[in-house]
Parts: C-alpha cells; structure tokens; sequence
C-alpha cells in the first residue's frame, strides 16, 4: 500500500483544515481543503469526473497540512487537482506565463527601462487586463538587469561554502537584495557563491503546470548537486524557494531514482539564511557587532506562509528582536493573501485582497513605521494593502552592523 | 545579544489540549521559557472544552488551585468559564438533553434550565446540523424530567448566505468575526424572538476568534442571555476557545511550533533532553530541561512502550514500574491509568499540577 493511500484514509473529516484555510475565511463560497483535497481525490480514484474551477482557488500556503491532526497532505491532494483542472484560453495562456517566472524574468530584463516603461502604462495594464485577465489594480515590480554575481572570496575568509540559490525574484527585480545576502553569509564567516539555477517551481506548481515543475527540480537539482555532494549546504532567503527545495524537488522527480536521491541530499543540506545564522549563533559563530542603537525603529513582523511551513521555528524573529533599537512585534495576523501570483489575477484580486484584510489591520493597528517579511510577495500584498513599507529582515539586520564589519 | 540558543527552553509541552495548554500557561506564569508543541488544534473542533468537575474528589490537592488558575486565564483570553468546584449546572446539547458540568465557557453557562422560565431554541433555515423543534421538545422532556417547569419553543430564523453556498456554522462564524453587516442581520433577526423569552439558545456561530467583548455585545442589544451550543464539527464553541487561549499563550511569549508531530523523544540514561519534531528535509530539535506530555491517550509509541503508565507524581513507568525518564511528566488523557474520570477537569488539574512540577514548585500531587 503506498503511503499515500494510508494518509487519505486518515481524513476523518474534522474540519480542522476547513477551519484554518484563508480563502474559507476571507470567502464562504470556496469549497475548503477538506472537499477539494481528500474528497475529490478519492472520487478521482474510483474514476469519478469531479474537476472544479474552485481548485484554481487554493492559495498553496500549506496552513491545512499544518491543521490537519493525522497528517493528511491536504494541499498536495490539491495540487493535484489542479494539475488536471482544465481552463478556459485566456486564463491557460496567461498562467502558461505566470508558471514561468524564470523565463518572463529573462525576456523582461532585456530591457528592464523599456520593460517597467510599458508595465507602468495605464493603457498597458487595461489592456492586459482585458486580454490576459490580469488584475490592473496592482503595479508588476520593476525588472533589472540580472547581475548577481559570486563575490570574490576574501583573501583571509577561509569559512564554509555555501551555495546562494536566489530564486526569480532577487535574479530579476532585487538583485541588490542578493548582494546583501551575500554580504550577510560573509559576515559571519560563510563564502557564498551564487548558484547557476532557475525558477524554484512554485509559480509552476501554483498554476496547475506539473510539467514545468518537474523540469525546473530536474535542472536545479542538476545545477547543485556537484556543490552539495562536496560538501556545500544550500541556502535561500525567498521562504517559497526554501519550501520547495525542501519538500518538492523530490517529490516531483520521483520516479527516477537518482535524481530523487540528489534531491534528498539537497534538500537535507538546504537552509533558510535566518535558519543557517541562528546556529551560527547557536555555535557562538554569529557577527554582532551591531551599532548601538541611534533612533528606535518599530517593526511589525509577518511570518510568511511558507516560512510557517517548512517547520524552523521564527528565526527571523528571533534575529531581529536581538538587534539594538529594534522594536518588534510578531503580528500573527494571518496570511497575506498574495499567494506570488494568484494576487495578480483579475477573477482572484477580491479574494486576494480579502484574505489580507486581517494582516493590513494588524499592520495599521501595530503602529509599526516598516513590516519586515522574507517573501517577496508579502511584501508587495503589504505595500499595496497597507501603504507601509515592506522590508527583507536582510536589509534591516545588514544596516544594523557597525561601519567596520561592512564589506 | 542573547545568551539562550534557539529552539531552547526550560520546559517543552507537548499537545494543545486544554492538559496542554493549561500546562504551557501554568509553567510560563512561573516565569519558565515555554515551547508548546502540537499538531494542530485536535479534539477542539469537535467539543466545547466543558469540565466535569463533579465526578472527582473535591478534596484533591491542587485543585482548586487549578481550577482558579484555569478560571483567571481563561477570563484574560476572552473566553472566561464560569462556574468552578462544587458548582454544577445542566447545560444543553444538540441532542436535546442535558450535560452536568461544574465549568463552561460563558457563551455556554446559561443553558441551565433554572436560568429562565420561558427559552427559544432558535435554528436557521436550512442548517441541516441543528434542528430546533427537536432540540426544543427534548429539552423540554428532560427539563421536566429535572423537576423544572420551563417552556421551551422552537423558533426559526432566516439568515443570508453567499451565493451558491448552503447555511454553515463554519461561513456564519467566519462573517460574525469579520462582517459587521452581518452581524447586524443577526440582531435583527433574534429581535422579536429575544422580546418574549430570557434565554436564547442557538447553534454556534458568534464567531471563530469572537471573545467577551463580541458576544456580550449582541447578549446586551438583544436584553437576553444567549447558550450556544456546539453542532457537528467544526465546533465553533471549541476552536473559538482554542484560538483565544492560543493567542493569549503567545502573547505571554510561549513559543508555538504548529503542525510537526514528535518524530522521538531524546531520553539518555533516564533524562529527556528534549524532541525531534518530523519537519520537512530534516528534523528540528527542541531542547528542554523538563517535557510535559500532553499528547492523548495513544502515546505508547512516543514512550516506546505500549504498557506504560504513570507515578503518583506524573513520571512514566514501564510495566517493570521503572521510571522512563525522570523529567518527564503526563498530563490529561494520558493518563489512562488514572481511575479518576471527568476528562477535562483531570486535564486542568493535572495541566496546572505539570507546569508547577516543571517549575520545580514541587506542588503534591496526590493521584487518585
């Protein structure tokens, strides 16, 4: 019997996954995980036609898998149903690109000026809102040149190789984010270098293309597995990417043994940035020649979905509350309701927005001057639902350090 | 910078029951560093969290003591019980009779039958989990059977729902928290009922994350008292008091790891430095210098043995009554060996008895 099985059958029907699911929340005619999941799996099993656009729905943020007492993989069940949900043209060929970030990134940083020009226009975003069902309601973030590149290893830094996989969003649009990590790892004693890899396949998972997923794990897991089977840990600073490096990669090359065992390795080997400095701290390795602290910044905290899920704690959290002046509050206030590109479909922004509700008032009620959040996407919900600013804790903890141990 | 390594603490609770989460509060009001592990929010979404005091020995040591502490956190969390040792009042169920209890959450503590003379039992239309004229006529049946003359009438609202959608508990909670148009239609539609009786009792609804302030206020406009009684899961009732207590835990900076199971337990040489949890790529360690186990009735593979038990001051034992390990301690359903019943009241007082044995209190524990 395969495990999978054994895991359906311990749907009992509580409710527990219903109760935490954001869009139930935010939105009573969504069916839930508990219907979309475990109960749709089974009628596909006995052969049962039970496609529903409601799949299209499901935010991925995992909060079920977390709720559910007996361990169901609730929205894996999803995922798959999304997989073989069949939708209508205009929506197919606009998350045809949506699955593709890695690809969308290249050809828009061509020529990131003419690219944010054309992206800024209010005829542009009608128009891609009419043909392509993309929300106007949103700005897309600003495209750059992809010029991340591994720092020169200090003459005198003999530390750990770790391998920097930066994800779509920091090789597109903040490439100085990634500069910053980099710096960070230096700091406390780590040589990065930046891994030559592509979109993590969460976007792909997300918009119901498995093909394109399990070709992003196969490259990746190609592109790293050199540096990890000499030794070198992976690290993230984007919580989707962290998430599927650690869960995903090998479940979608399952099948070929090899490389569903390169996966594992990767996967064991992999590190949240705030995860692999707080056993640095752990290890009394930890750089904290902070700057006394000159003026007192009050921050709101957001966990983002996927951080909650890959199960390490708040270690974000725990960094920046150790920092001098720093005031920080964990807000707990639910999940953002962006969702990376859910929140930038047209039928998905009331709902995105909606879901969000609970955090923008924790935010307003926090009184914070500037939330710190490691996804980017949050970042752009919060902006955008807010008006306060949205930080990487990167950029905040990296400017807390005393002028002499900057690089 | 801080001196404490991450995922270190004085004392691990595992299970987020009321046992747990009585324990994580108790041990945390002692001053101790607290983690409470769990794998989410378990039997909450199926009761309503009532205690059974009255089947126990009101004598027992700490009792009461327990029961004051469970009733001030409680209280702080929005969700205060009411009631305590040597109270015992009838409360209604969804299947028209009735549960003695010695403590219930407010939202439940006035369904006895001696609050009111005249009470509506109120359902909405098309709720297919609570029928009214049912509930009513057995109420009624095993009111009299109490020697009590109360009248009680079934009565029906109409409340909108989203489009496409049947009435739910789980939609009405969720728009009660967050819609304040919808819970004006619901004052409105309790309005006439509300005139002509003391006591309203509904189907739980008043919210998911709802506290004092949100229930009182519809109890207040309406001049009634309100019983809400739980349907099938999810239990609004429960998960509210869940939610409440969890949030109020964290506020007292418990910190929560939600949704890994306890992959093992670290015992060398009978010590437990502390548990594994099943978290993706690898497993996470959290350290402690005590573990409560909180975690239900079917523990044996944690514990590694299936014929386990527990000492008179909360340690495990195997069959050959060797302690598992020296500080580690059961609370609530764990306990199986226990004779004592009352399900609840035996998790807040063996909850509370675990957070004063992890903070070195040595609090006597007489186990009956």
């Amino acid at each position: 019997m395969r495990k999978d099985d054994v895991l359906l059958d311990n749907c009992l029907k509580c409710s527990d996954c219903n109760t935490a699911c954001p869009v139930v929340t935010a939105h009573p005619a969504y069916p839930g995980p508990k219907r979309l999941g475990p109960e749709l799996e089974r009628m596909r099993r006995e052969g049962i036609e039970c496609d529903t656009e409601w799949v299209e729905y499901c935010l991925g943020c995992h909060r079920c898998d977390l709720a559910c007492p007996n361990e169901v993989n609730v929205s894996e069940l999803i995922q798959r149903a999304k997989a073989r949900h069949t939708k209508t043209p205009v929506r197919k060929l606009r998350d045809f690109w949506f699955a593709r970030p890695g690809l969308l990134g290249k050809l828009c940083s061509i020529a990131p000026a003419i690219t944010n020009f054309s992206l800024g226009l209010k005829p542009v975003r009608l128009l891609m809102s009419g043909a392509m069902k993309i929300t106007p309601e949103r700005k897309f973030p600003a495209y750059t040149k992809p010029d991340l590149e591994t720092p020169v290893p200090n003459a005198a830094n003999k530390g750990e190789r770790v391998v920097f996989f930066p994800g779509c969003f920091i090789q597109y649009n903040q490439p100085e984010l990634g500069r910053s990590v980099l710096e960070l790892l230096q700091i406390n004693g780590f040589q990065p270098e930046v891994a030559a890899t592509g979109c993590c396949g969460v976007p792909s998972l997300a918009n119901g293309d498995a093909g394109e997923a399990r070709r992003r794990a196969r490259e990746n897991v190609e592109s790293m597995s050199s540096a990890v089977e000499a030794g070198a840990r992976v690290v993230t600073a984007c919580s989707s990417c962290g998430h599927m490096l650690k869960t995903g990669f090998g479940r979608m090359l399952e099948g070929d043994a090899e490389l569903e065992k390169k996966a594992e390795k990767i996967a064991a080997n992999t590190f949240d940035l705030a995860e692999l400095l707080v056993a640095q701290q752990d290890a009394g390795k930890f750089n904290s020649h902070f700057e006394p602290a000159a003026t007192k910044l009050k921050l709101a905290y957001h966990a983002p979905c996927h951080q909650k899920s890959q199960g390490i704690g708040r270690p974000w959290y725990q960094l920046l509350r150790q920092v001098p002046g720093i005031d920080i509050q964990d807000l707990n206030a639910g999940c953002c309701g962006m969702s990376g590109t859910y929140g930038f479909k047209k039928e998905k922004y009331p709902i995105s927005m909606e879901v969000g509700s609970e955090l923008f008032a924790g935010v307003k009620d926090s009184g914070a001057q500037a939330v710190a959040t490691e996804c980017a996407t949050c970042q752009m919900q919060i902006e955008h639902g807010t008006g306060v600013k949205a930080l990487h804790p990167v950029d905040i903890l990296l400017n807390a350090y005393t002028e002499s141990v900057r690089l | 910078m801080s001196n404490v390594k991450s995922n270190q603490f004085d004392v691990i609770v595992a299970g987020a029951g009321i046992a747990g989460i009585t324990a994580a509060a108790a041990a945390s009001h002692r001053g101790l560093r607290v983690a409470l592990v769990s794998t989410g929010p378990g039997s909450f979404v199926l009761g309503a969290g009532c205690v059974e005091i009255q089947d126990m020995d009101w004598t027992t040591p700490s009792l009461e003591e327990a029961v004051n502490f469970f009733s001030d956190l409680t209280e702080i969390a929005g969700c205060g019980f009411r009631g305590g040792v040597g109270e015992a009042r009838s409360i209604p169920t969804i299947l028209g009779s009735f549960q003695t209890v010695s403590m219930a959450p407010f939202y439940m503590w006035n369904g006895d039958p001696t609050a009111a003379d005249r009470v509506a039992v109120v359902g909405i239309r098309g709720l297919s989990t609570f029928d009214s004229s049912f509930v009513a006529d057995r109420l009624a049946y095993h009111s009299s059977k109490l020697g009590q003359r109360t009248t009680y009438i079934a009565t029906e609202i109409k409340l909108s729902t989203e489009a496409d959608t049947l009435p739910g508990t789980l939609q009405f909670a969720n728009r009660y928290d967050r819609d304040a148009g919808f819970r004006e239609e619901l004052r409105a539609a309790l309005k006439d009922t509300a005139r002509a009786v003391r006591l309203l009792i509904l189907p739980g609804i008043l919210g998911m994350k709802s506290g004092w302030n949100e229930i009182e206020w519809l109890e207040r406009e309406l001049g009634c008292m309100i019983c809400e009684l739980p349907t099938l899961p999810p239990s609004i009732p429960g998960m509210r008091l869940f939610n409440r207590l969890e949030a109020r835990l964290r506020k007292v900076g418990v910190e929560i790891y939600t949704g890994f199971p306890i992959q093992q337990l670290q015992i060398e040489n009978g010590h437990c430095k502390g548990v594994l949890l099943e978290t993706p790529a690898r497993p996470l360690k959290v350290s402690a210098d005590a573990l409560i186990l909180a975690t239900g009735p079917f523990s044996g593979k944690l514990l590694g043995t299936h014929s386990y038990s527990f000492s008179h001051d909360l340690r495990p034992v195997d069959s050959s009554g060797a302690v598992i390990a020296n500080n580690v301690f059961g609370a609530g359903a764990i306990l199986r060996n226990s004779s004592a019943r009352g399900g609840n009241a035996k998790a807040v007082l063996s909850g509370y008895v675990c957070g004063m044995l992890a903070a070195g209190a040595g609090v006597q524990y007489a186990q009956r």
